[in-house]
């Protein structure tokens, strides 16, 4: 390499991580609004592209595909350089693959609201913004491989446990998004899937789950095996529970999907499988959760000073919880009381707030101060950031949990002549303190991400104050 | 049923490609889980490694 090149390529990735803090504050303000028309339904205003039924839909999108995406690119492609001690492979390519990836995201999103929809659950785009963004992919996919495969093998032997579960997202997501999004298209904004009936459930609910265990836990435990011993600046407690903890997910996580179709027309076995791998899945996810947190054994102390590090522990804290929490809702018997109510959507919040969002917010902190190599403008503003997302979540998360199991309990309740004891618009009556509630909990999480990007963009600002002293230390 | 080996009576004349594809895939899944366990977790290979942790604290610029 030239001595005048920088040993890692960041200008890419200081662009996609702003974009991804303002993302994250589009995406949970969206939800916020749409969560407070359901508490407030006359706040849609008989518009309908703001009618809950889309943006709702433009929410998950948002939080998804355009935060969880942009976080996972940005991250990938900073541990990759950094533990291959390689710079990124085809700089061009990186910034084509970022380009066309946002470019198709926000206009499968902006198609959304127009009411642009494949209507099949978190792959709603339509086909032409599919396209482009399986080409983003497969260039990203490109520039991730190669530069592993382009490194120095003498120096760097061995590739560090986070690529293989970036790899794993990267491989998985790829069959899954173009399986599942086989369509016919009529026009260039309109397709009709190739799929129907009870094949349709299982592929849909196939690719569903996997997003979740491929996009939302593969990935970001990429995030979490890189960033968590980064900033704790100690190494990850043990690399065999690592290296179990992989292949359990890869051999377990693909079976999970038919556990959402549980009492409806798909083979009845089906349903259980789903639930007893799930079940099974605990172990490797808490022996995952509890390698994360061990990196601290003996530093515990760290987490009085060290905000950035609570993000990324809390994040753990909450991916333990939502994967005993998810195996439970799957067996039959929770399921019946559960399904299809509001403990569904806390759950879901649990791990996208608490452990997706948390481990995502932990790794771009730590990457604002490496890349920009400066202390961050308030470190007390990281800690009024940490405790506005963590109350959000928990207010969000219990509120869904007490209307769930009360819309649950209320649906399922008879009189002594079997006649149901409740009318669905009364269940719905009485979720609107709980409505209320959720609504202040993503005001919380909104409020944490605007400090998020304050103290970021006064960090840029101010940058040139700090960084002799940086240096110096 | 009351005999426990009728919870484990297969007509195996009557699987289908679906049915076989299935089985493969599941023996095939769980016999892939038990080795790469194995090998993980075998002694000799836990110094080998466990080494490899120490290598992400080493990347900065």
């Amino acid at each position: 390499m030239d001595s005048a090149t920088p040993k890692y390529e960041y200008g890419l990735l200081k662009f996609g991580t702003l974009l991804t803090i303002i993302v994250f504050i589009a995406g949970t303000t969206i939800g916020t609004y749409a969560a407070s028309e359901l508490a407030w339904p006359f706040l849609n205003f008989d518009i309908p592209e703001l009618t809950f039924g889309r943006l709702r839909v433009v929410h998950t999108n948002t939080i998804v595909i355009a935060f969880g995406g942009l976080a996972l690119f940005v991250t990938s492609l900073y541990s990759v350089q950094r533990t291959n001690s390689n710079r990124l492979w085809c700089v061009p390519c990186a910034w084509a693959s970022a380009l066309l990836l946002v470019g198709s995201i926000v206009g499968g999103i902006i198609g959304i609201a127009f009411g642009l929809s494949q209507a099949r659950e978190y792959h709603e785009m339509e086909w032409i913004f599919d396209v482009g963004i399986a080409v983003g992919w497969l260039l990203w996919t490109m520039v991730f491989v190669m530069t592993i495969a382009t490194r120095d093998k003498e120096k760097v032997p061995h590739v560090y446990v986070s690529n293989w579960f970036y790899l794993a997202l990267l491989i998985a997501v790829t069959y899954l998004f173009l399986v599942n999004g086989l369509a016919l298209p009529v026009t260039w904004y309109k397709s009709y899937s190739l799929y129907s009936g009870v094949q349709d459930a299982m592929i849909q609910w196939w690719w569903g789950h996997n997003a979740v265990g491929f996009f939302l836990t593969a990935g970001f435990l990429g995030m979490m095996y890189y960033f968590v011993p980064k900033q704790a600046q100690r190494p990850v407690y043990s690399y065999r529970l690592s290296v179990i903890h992989f292949w359990a997910l890869i051999f377990g996580y693909v079976w999970l999907g038919a556990h959402h179709l549980q009492y409806t027309a798909v083979p009845d076995w089906t349903g259980s499988l789903g639930a007893v791998i799930s079940l099974a899945m605990i172990i490797p996810s808490w022996g995952g959760a509890l390698n994360g947190m061990l990196t601290l054994s003996g530093a515990w102390d760290r987490l009085r000073t060290d905000y950035i590090l609570r993000f990324l522990i809390m994040a753990l804290a909450f991916y333990a919880m939502s994967t005993f929490e998810g195996p439970v809702m799957s067996s039959k018997t929770v399921n019946a009381l559960s399904h299809y109510t509001d403990w569904t959507i806390g759950h879901v919040h649990s791990g996208a707030l608490g452990w997706v969002a948390m481990v995502a917010i932990g790794s771009l902190y730590h990457m604002v101060m490496k890349m920009w190599n400066t202390e961050m403008y308030s470190m007390k503003l990281i800690n009024w950031h940490f405790w506005l997302h963590t109350l959000g979540t928990v207010l969000y998360i219990v509120a869904m949990w007490v209307s769930g199991i009360m819309q649950g309990l209320m649906w399922r309740a008879y009189d002594e002549y079997g006649v149901l004891a409740y009318t669905f618009a009364e269940s719905v009556a009485a979720m609107h303190p709980y409505y209320v509630m959720r609504a202040m909990g993503g005001v919380l999480v909104v409020l944490g991400g605007l400090v998020m990007l304050y103290n970021v963009v006064m960090t840029l600002a101010t940058i040139k104050s700090r960084q002799p002293a940086a240096a110096a230390a | 049923m009351s005999k426990l080996t009728d919870y484990f009576h297969t007509d195996w004349a009557a699987m289908t490609a679906q049915d076989w594809a299935g089985v493969i895939i599941t023996v095939g899944a769980f016999i892939g889980i038990v080795v790469t366990f194995a090998w993980a977790l075998s002694p000799g290979r836990r110094k080998r490694l466990e080494q490899q942790k120490y290598n992400v604290l080493d990347d900065d610029d």
